[in-house]
């Protein structure tokens, strides 16, 4: 017990911070964080998507239809957001009163929390791109038609980095493991 | 509440590391495509043939993304404390690799970014400025190079802190404090000879 003590003295000032917060506080920023930034993005993507839209379908009602598909790319960002936090929601479990601050649920809410906030954030950027490129894309179709279909391939790769996030934020979510109660 | 070793809170900073090198990647991954993507798209109204070599940019900058994405991937999949001890140092070393891989990337993604956008708008007016907008653009992509060389060399430091443990271990039994209490200052004291005498 008395090594202990010492090393208490040594160790990290975070970590002595760190140890006294519960882990279902991260647990649950770290949900919350993944379906409101996600939402965010999207929305974001949407309104700059849809304000250029309907401007340039003024002289070019042509477009409207095609060019929807931007704002279901940005759609699909809010969708990863609420996947993911459905999932992290299946992660948490309940824990004995006596294990809340043992090794192992601490790092299950750190993990938790990272996923969330990875998935929030990639979702975030992913949105923004996927919409300030939708953008263009319906400029650009007014004026040459041939252009949509050039365009759409930009915006597919802008559109990947929310896959990115939400294949890393589930990768991590399995290491949210809770100590069994028996 | 039991008492703690200080590595218990470890895991945290190795999953922030993971979420900064993802995060800041695909920061300027996004970055890197919407800007140059805008410029595409603009230059392309007058020269719609050139559209599909206008690409370039676009690629290089979702390529940021992927460096962040198997650098994060690294990192969550390394944080096993059931499998191999994670002490303190290791997040520390976890934290500073996704923090070094990510915001490189951002700012090879801005780059990217704001060399592609000029350099579409310019290869359609005078196509002899291809070869020279490709040649800044892998200059832009070498900086998000420069963060995954600090990556390895912080996972190679790591052996060497694995090492350093092991030594210690054999050179005082220590039957009362557990590997997991050894304080992490002495360790990089440690290391710190150890690397000195390797390098003789």
């Amino acid at each position: 017990m008395s090594s202990s003590a010492i090393i208490a003295a040594h160790s990290s000032s975070w970590a002595a911070a760190l140890v006294r917060i519960s882990p279902y506080t991260f647990s649950a920023i770290g949900i919350a964080v993944s379906i409101g930034v996600s939402v965010l993005g999207a929305a974001w993507g949407i309104y700059i998507t849809g304000s250029s839209l309907i401007g340039a379908a003024i002289k070019a009602p042509r477009i409207t239809s095609k060019n929807l598909i931007s704002v279901i790319f940005c759609e699909a960002v809010a969708i990863y957001g609420v996947i993911v936090a459905i999932i992290l929601q299946t992660k948490l479990e309940s824990v004995p009163k006596a294990s809340i601050y043992e090794p192992e649920s601490l790092r299950a809410g750190y993990a938790i929390f990272a996923s969330g906030l990875i998935v929030g954030f990639a979702n975030l950027v992913c949105g923004l791109c996927v919409g300030i490129i939708g953008s263009s894309c319906a400029l650009s179709d007014a004026q040459n038609s041939s252009l949509f279909v050039k365009i759409l391939v930009i915006e597919i790769f802008g559109s990947a980095l929310g896959l990115f996030g939400v294949i890393v934020g589930i990768i991590m979510s399995a290491q949210a493991t809770w100590p069994s109660k028996f | 509440m039991a008492p703690f070793s200080g590595d218990e809170t470890a895991p945290f900073f190795g999953f922030l590391g993971a979420a900064a090198a993802l995060v800041f990647s695909c920061m300027g991954a996004a970055y890197g495509t919407a800007k140059s993507g805008v410029g595409v798209a603009s230059m392309g109204v007058m020269r719609p043939e050139l559209v599909m070599k206008s690409i370039v940019p676009v690629v290089m900058a979702g390529v940021l993304g992927i460096y962040g994405l198997i650098i994060a991937v690294i990192i969550s999949t390394g944080i096993n404390p059931k499998a191999k001890s994670y002490y303190l140092f290791d997040g520390y070393a976890h934290l500073s690799s996704g923090l070094a891989c990510g915001l490189a990337g951002l700012s090879a993604g801005m780059a990217i970014g704001i060399v592609g956008d000029a350099g579409v708008r310019a290869n359609a007016q005078q196509p002899k400025l291809f070869v020279g907008m490709i040649l800044i653009l892998i200059f832009a992509e070498a900086l998000a190079l420069y963060g995954l060389i600090v990556v390895s060399i912080l996972s190679y430091l790591n052996k060497y802190f694995e090492a350093s443990i092991i030594i210690l271990n054999a050179q005082s039994p220590l039957n009362n404090i557990s590997l997991q209490s050894i304080n992490s200052r002495a360790i990089a004291d440690l290391l710190s000879t150890i690397a000195i005498s390797s390098t003789k």
